[in-house]
């Protein structure tokens, strides 16, 4: 990739990063809490996987190394929702 | 040997070729020895407290000797003596089974290894201070706080600060062993065909590199509760006062969760060595190759992934919901299942061959034996309502010793077996077999009785009087099973001197790789280039290595291969099809002789001791002792120093010309183990955000902002921090465009640019953090400090880790902008890109720690 195509992924990420905060400074979290955080959180899901994918060029390795990154991720993800479903 | 044949190290009877060895036989060597040490240690500590049941009552040791030696006995016997024995074979032996010369980084590995010296000697020196940690081996909390340790409770940090360096060498070794095994296997060797004992290390790195990363994210936490006084695993309000269940009330359930999401996988990591030497064993003096290898490949597999979906049958007693219970019960029960399939295996094939019965033989039978009672007690704890009945009791310390040492056992039967190739010589068979008998009589009269007496409360110096004749048996079987030790180390010391030469393979029926070459291996291991290319191991000469090279750039795999127990790659039958001068291990472009790989380095020593004073200062700073600020102020300093001096060490690694690289064939090796370093690190960042999430749920996660975080706590300095990460992560990848342009300008201005903005990074924390401290508001009226409560402290605490990964993320900046300046990665962008993997992965936290933490 060269640096025009780094410089719009930049562009992206400062605007979804904005846009959270722009989130916060409206009020939605306020007013509708679950539904701001769903967003916030698929934003900086997006914001990621964005620079996985472009800046440390995930997209043009092989996939397992997608999949080495997954594994961690998931088992992050598996103990945080267990453990935080075992006492609901 | 002389020290020109062995590329500058000194003679194996020198002293100081053990503090230089990078060498992956002589680490391993390392390894074995540290290792048995800590099992006398170990052991002796479990002597005395067997003494000390004799009788009910805390008689001989005191109620707190008591604790200490239960307590440090266990620690001691799960980390430092199973684990990094398995590990001493795996350095020994999985390079010389899959082809490769040494470990892909070898100053690594001998930083893994030094780094569990050296946290070995802090927990030692721990007893050393006051009392070490006595609240037994899974640390419970808040059993494992200082408001709860006796005394100044030192010694308990100590022990904290130990297993946060231990766990930092098995990361290290983890991603050293996966880079290796991943792009340093012989050409031809498929990833399923490699030796079963090798591959059962592969699975055991696998579990290793995220397991752990838990461990060290709730060592960290722990460590920062008894250092720093934050507040995750303590009830303390205001100091003097405790409550159970106002301000964090998901205080020990936290380290449950955390401890156990690492402990139980620890058991199979404890385990899959052993069951690898045990199939080695079995194919070796059955004469047959393993029965159903396949299945048994695909069960050790789906273990290793259903290792980290079972960890809440250790919490069935405590207040987690029923119906995660009852999933956990459903997942305990199908993880027995794959393991039925492995023992059927084992023993088919013992039914199928010829059985001969030799030491290690008799071991790994020993160990299946053992490893069946272990496991069917215990299918009894993986049931909710029988688990009610039994735990916390003796059922528990009899079936975990059941499984643990029947590990053991195996990698008992392990040392026998591979001792004639480690040494040279041949033990005494005679002395063996009475060895095993001994240790066998002494094992099953020690833990057997414990299932008699199994409502001996764990833990507890006291039990019922009528038990007493069972605890005087298990006595009385701990001590033949340690007398049983003399006789070994008597055979194995004294072999060295009087045991019978051997040649390259001692036994009839063993086929991996490490059997094709002399015993003890030359340094370099082979005498070519191994392939298997042609279905048959053969050593290639330079000449064939440059011209394969030549023909398939990049490119292996040709025929396949049997490496174990198999006929297709006899070790007796090897076909040295020439005998290289040298190692030929070097790129293509690289003749042998011209450039060796290096095998000596005095600073993984160094780090490691710099490293040991640090903790040790670190364990007492919160007393404010001169000594123990200086101490930690000197090791630091160490440290840092001897890390410089390591990464400005000329030292050759060279990654092999020709090797089967699935499934990162186009990643090279420096990337594959950043790569793999992140993934851990992932999991270490997902246990500390998991362990915020999880304290948040408990409190109320909508009533947790209103009533622990203060207004002041803005979200404007979050979001300039966004900007300015964001930012300087652009600036990398320029600084990679600029490097591949060839631009020395352009590479040093946006790693400036990068610098400076991960300094900017750092300020606007420290201003924000000044601000938040001395805030003085109704609801704060002290500020809000790392002990304020529970919000204050997950907050700190995970951007205060963050921001460590900053610090050095700057520190490997600067250094290469150093570099820059000075014309490097000019025309070659390599090291920025690793160097961005990790400023990026940094980049990538902070973007959901600046919605968690400012804005939710």
């Amino acid at each position: 990739m060269d640096w025009k195509g780094y410089t719009v992924i930049y562009v992206v990420l400062f605007a979804f990063a904005t846009a959270q905060a722009v989130v916060e400074f409206a009020g939605l979290v306020d007013s509708a809490y679950w539904a701001a955080f769903a967003l916030i959180m698929v934003l900086s899901v997006i914001k990621a996987v964005g620079v996985a994918a472009y800046y440390q060029h995930l997209r043009w390795e092989p996939r397992a190394v997608t999949y080495l990154v997954l594994g961690g991720t998931v088992a992050a993800l598996a103990l945080t929702g267990a453990a935080a479903y075992s006492i609901l | 040997m002389s020290q020109e044949h062995e590329h500058g190290l000194p003679p194996k009877s020198s002293v100081s070729r053990w503090f230089l060895t990078t060498n992956h036989k002589d680490i391993g060597v390392l390894y074995l020895i540290t290792a048995l040490f800590f099992l006398v240690f170990g052991g002796v500590l479990a002597l005395l407290f067997r003494l000390e049941l004799i009788s009910s009552g805390a008689d001989l040791l005191g109620s707190m000797g008591y604790n200490q030696a239960v307590s440090t006995h266990g620690l001691l016997m799960v980390f430092w003596f199973i684990s990094p024995f398995a590990f001493g074979f795996a350095n020994y032996i999985v390079p010389l089974q899959i082809g490769a010369d040494d470990l892909a980084f070898p100053r690594l590995n001998a930083l893994s290894y030094w780094l569990y010296l050296f946290s070995g000697i802090l927990m030692g020196v721990s007893f050393f201070q006051g009392t070490t940690f006595a609240g037994g081996w899974t640390m419970y909390a808040p059993l494992n706080t200082p408001a709860y340790i006796p005394g100044e409770g030192l010694g308990a940090t100590s022990v904290v600060l130990a297993l946060i360096m231990f766990t930092a060498a098995v990361t290290l070794g983890s991603v050293n062993f996966l880079t290796t095994m991943y792009r340093m296997r012989a050409e031809g060797l498929r990833m399923r065909d490699i030796p079963i004992f090798s591959l059962s290390i592969n699975l055991t790195v696998w579990m290793m590199l995220f397991a752990f990363a838990a461990l060290l994210a709730a060592l960290m936490i722990l460590a920062s509760d008894h250092i720093l006084g934050t507040t995750y695993f303590q009830y303390s309000i205001d100091g003097t006062t405790m409550a159970t269940d106002a301000d964090n009330p998901g205080a020990s359930l936290l380290w449950a969760h955390l401890f156990w999401f690492f402990g139980h996988p620890e058991v199979y990591i404890v385990f899959f060595p052993a069951l690898g030497v045990m199939a080695e064993c079995f194919q070796t003096f059955t004469g047959r190759r393993l029965v159903g290898r396949k299945w048994f490949i695909i069960s050790m597999v789906l273990v290793a992934l259903q290792s980290f979906v079972v960890w809440m049958h250790h919490m069935f007693l405590t207040g987690i919901n029923l119906p995660i219970k009852t999933i956990f019960m459903a997942t305990t029960i199908g993880i027995s299942l794959p393991f039925d399939l492995m023992v059927f295996s084992l023993i088919y094939t013992m039914a199928k061959g010829r059985v001969r019965f030799t030491t290690p033989f008799l071991f790994s039978l020993g160990a299946l034996i053992l490893f069946i009672i272990g496991g069917i007690t215990g299918v009894f704890l993986g049931a909710i309502v029988l688990d009610y009945q039994f735990r916390g009791t003796y059922w528990v310390v009899a079936h975990f010793h059941y499984v643990m040492v029947a590990g053991a056992t195996a990698l008992f039967g392990g040392l026998y077996y591979w001792y004639p190739k480690i040494t040279g010589k041949m033990y005494n068979e005679t002395l063996g077999k009475i060895q095993f008998g001994v240790y066998f009589l002494g094992f099953n009269l020690l833990y057997f009785p414990m299932f008699i007496a199994w409502e001996t409360p764990r833990r507890v110096f006291v039990y019922p009087d009528g038990l007493q004749i069972w605890h005087s048996m298990a006595t009385a079987g701990g001590f033949i099973l340690g007398a049983s030790f003399l006789i070994m180390f008597y055979n194995l010391f004294m072999s060295l001197w009087r045991g019978e030469d051997v040649g390259p393979n001692p036994w009839e029926y063993a086929t991996s790789a490490e059997w094709a070459v002399s015993s003890p291996p030359p340094l370099e291991n082979f005498p070519g280039v191994p392939s298997y290319a042609t279905g048959k191991l053969e050593f290639l000469d330079d000449e064939t290595v440059t011209e394969r090279t030549e023909r398939a750039p990049g490119a292996a795999a040709h025929g396949h291969a049997a490496t174990d127990g198999g006929t297709a790659t006899d070790g007796g039958a090897v076909t040295a099809r020439a005998a290289a001068t040298a190692t030929a291990m070097e790129p293509a472009h690289e003749t042998a002789g011209e450039e060796h790989a290096s095998h000596a380095s005095f600073w993984p020593f160094l780090v490691s001791l710099g490293g040991f004073i640090a903790f040790l200062g670190l364990s007492g700073v919160r007393t404010g002792s001169v000594f123990y600020l200086s101490l930690a102020a000197v090791g630091g300093v160490a440290t840092f120093g001897s890390l410089v001096g390591m990464t400005r060490e000329p030292f050759h690694a060279p990654e092999m010309a020709i090797a089967e690289r699935w499934p990162f064939e186009r990643v090279e090796k420096m990337k594959l183990g950043m790569w793999t370093f992140l993934a851990s690190d992932i999991v270490l960042f997902g246990a500390f955000i998991g362990s915020y999430a999880f304290v948040r749920v408990a409190y109320g996660w909508t009533a947790w902002h209103h009533d622990l975080i203060p207004a002041e706590h803005v979200t404007m300095p979050g979001l300039i921090n966004t900007y300015l990460l964001l930012t300087s992560s652009f600036l990398v990848v320029l600084a990679m465009v600029a490097a591949e342009r060839e631009s020395k300008r352009g590479t040093v201005a946006a790693l400036v640019g990068t610098f400076a903005l991960g300094v900017g990074f750092l300020i606007n924390k420290g201003l924000e953090w000044q601000h938040l401290f001395h805030i003085s508001t109704e609801a704060f009226p002290n500020g809000w400090g790392l002990s304020t409560n529970i919000a204050s402290s997950t907050f700190y605490l995970t951007t205060g880790l963050h921001g460590a990964h900053v610090t050095i993320g700057l520190i490997i900046c600067a250094y290469m902008t150093i570099r820059a300046w000075n014309g490097a990665y000019q025309g070659d962008d390599r090291a920025i890109e690793y160097f961005g993997l990790y400023w990026h992965f940094v980049d990538i936290v902070w973007l959901f720690l600046f919605p968690l933490f400012y804005i939710l």
